[in-house]
């Protein structure tokens, strides 16, 4: 069997979500967007799917448009919330998972998706952070991910800005700030795969083609790195089907380098079955 | 001002826009690339409208091509830009990274608090978040307060009031009742919270027809209505076209090239078409009518993302 890093990554990104749960993924999120529907589909058939700018419960779209706020993202859905019930459910708690990106992460998990450099004069204006630094204090856990880290800009010591809020910043801790939400429960990278002990990030498994070493000259904060180290879990072959199936534009591509979408793995058949 | 009486309400869109003044706080309806103003944002660059201050969540080629044309003097939006696919607003990246307009990055859930203050008339709401984000830093005005009942601190966001809220529908009567369909983003909170609230509809119908496909934002809150088919292009307006996305591309290749590039693009398709017609003759009828043929299968939906 044979998958290609970007449709790994996305199984990988899937597999955080944990049955029944309620999830939410920004807008302009393509490889978030695919993995929701993949976990639908296949390990968590009993979660509430929220479409990231359409507001739609549960949707079947036939496609992924390469737009978050389009009418074949509502398909299907008996319901569709109005941008305020969306909202007000994820301040009051009722939502369990948001996935989260940045153009630069830090160890805290903390993102910036605002400016690169001095934000009174960025180098780089970047888009803007959506609703996230009202809901990331309050939705219970968050996935975050970059397709970045290989460039060794994006996982950083200290954002230049926080748009939104990892598990502590220079203000205090989730709990010192009264915050309800978890934050930040996995890092998700081209390379690996983060968990967060003690509110910082750690290397947890590892992509078969990239070294420890490689990692640490790409991350920008402390590298630490768990004592039982694994490779990261096989994608199954009904995973790959339903993924495949859900996103015939390919539109989580838009998301990786070409240097990354040419990583190409080869799993033997047998292991099929060890997830 | 009370609520709009009932009466013919169709202006020209050149009247339309005259309302807009100068230096005005301008909430722009739709999102990301639905239902933008894109007809009433036009008008305004032919007008020469300078000094805006634009609110709204998230938006892409409405704020992008305002601040190319100087149109902007303060940018307070949750996101400017053309997602994973198109990437970065390429003229209001620029504008902020050479400071020529303020950016006072915002948040959704803010912004919808803010408008919620105005439409019950109050001063402020407080909010949860924002503490611990460095997003309060661009907004002096927000203020940190203490539940008198819980001892929560919290973050009191003052009422927003736009002096305008520039909306667009796929259809609405002469009376300015409004149906869309969702997602209605922040329109609905912008109708109550505006000052005055202009609209386009791609097509004018009859009180009996808009009632039967159900008001969403009412005519008592409307001060004007203007029929601009294909209003909202290169956005989409469901049910009736999708978005544009070679279009969209063709806007960002020539923003990101530069000013030359990018005043090239606002002469042939902005300030050379004269009108809205003159635009839509400009886009192409093929095009046009390749955008209103998504529902035909799904086939053709497809085709219009490859």
């Amino acid at each position: 069997m044979s998958v290609t890093l970007d449709e790994w990554f996305v199984v990988l990104l899937a597999r955080t979500i944990r049955p029944a749960e309620t999830v939410f993924h920004g807008f302009g999120s393509p490889c978030a967007q695919v993995a929701m529907h993949v976990a639908r589909r296949t390990h968590a058939p009993d979660m509430t799917l929220v479409e990231g700018a359409t507001y739609a419960i549960n949707p079947d779209p036939l496609f992924i448009p390469p737009t978050s706020n389009d009418a074949s993202l509502t398909r299907g859905a008996v319901y569709t919330m109005r941008f305020e019930e969306f909202f007000d459910a994820a301040v009051r708690g009722d939502v369990d998972r948001m996935f989260l990106s940045g153009g630069q992460i830090d160890g805290a998990g903390n993102t910036n998706v605002t400016a690169i450099g001095p934000a009174g004069r960025p180098k780089v204006k970047l888009g803007g952070g959506g609703g996230g630094c009202n809901l990331s204090a309050t939705i219970r856990h968050l996935t975050l991910w970059t397709t970045r880290h290989r460039s060794g800009r994006t996982l950083v010591q200290t954002c230049d800005f926080i748009t939104d809020m990892g598990h502590a910043t220079p203000l205090g801790t989730r709990a010192e700030l009264g915050y309800a939400g978890g934050g930040p429960q996995w890092l998700v990278t081209e390379l690996g795969v983060f968990d967060f002990p003690a509110g910082h990030a750690r290397l947890r498994q590892i992509f078969p083609d990239v070294s420890v070493a490689e990692i640490r000259r790409a991350t920008g904060f402390d590298l630490t790195v768990a004592g039982d180290l694994r490779p990261v879990n096989l994608p199954s072959s009904a995973e790959l089907a339903v993924l495949r199936s859900v996103d015939p534009l390919e539109v989580r591509k838009s998301e990786f380098s070409p240097r990354e979408l040419a990583r190409v793995f080869t799993i033997g058949s047998a292991t099929d079955c060890a997830c | 001002m009370s609520l709009q009486p009932p009466r013919d309400k169709r202006i020209p869109l050149a009247d339309a826009a005259a309302l807009v003044a100068d230096g005005a706080i301008v909430a722009l309806g739709g999102g990301l690339s639905a239902r933008l103003p894109m007809a009433m944002v036009r008008e305004l660059i032919r007008q020469g409208r300078r000094g805006l201050h634009l609110v709204g969540s998230a938006h892409s080629i409405d704020v992008d091509m305002l601040v190319a044309a100087g149109a902007v003097r303060r940018c307070e939006e949750s996101y400017v830009g053309f997602e994973q696919d198109i990437g970065l607003a390429p003229a209001y990246r620029r504008a902020a990274e050479e400071s020529s307009i303020e950016v006072a990055e915002s948040c959704c859930a803010t912004i919808l608090a803010q408008l919620r203050a105005a439409e019950m008339g109050l001063p402020f709401l407080p909010v949860r978040g924002v503490r611990g984000s460095d997003i309060g830093r661009l907004h002096p005005e927000y203020a940190e307060i203490t539940c008198p009942f819980t001892g929560e601190t919290l973050v009191a966001v003052p009422a927003l009031r736009p002096d305008v809220a520039l909306l667009h529908a796929p259809v609405g009567d002469r009376y300015g009742n409004l149906h869309l369909d969702q997602p209605y983003v922040l329109d609905e909170r912008f109708a109550s919270a505006a000052r005055t609230v202009i609209a386009t509809v791609d097509e004018l119908i009859s009180p009996d027809e808009v009632a039967a496909a159900g008001v969403v934002i009412p005519a008592q809150l409307v001060a004007a209505v203007t029929e601009v088919p294909f209003g909202a292009h290169p956005s989409s307006c469901y049910p009736r076209y999708a978005y544009d996305r070679g279009h969209l591309r063709e806007y960002v290749t020539a923003a990101q090239a530069g000013p030359d590039e990018a005043g090239k693009y606002l002469a042939a398709y902005v300030y050379g078409t004269g009108s809205e017609a003159g635009y839509r003759e400009a886009v192409g009828t093929d095009r046009l009518s390749a955008l209103a043929s998504w529902s035909e299968s799904t086939a053709a939906w497809k085709e219009l993302f490859a």
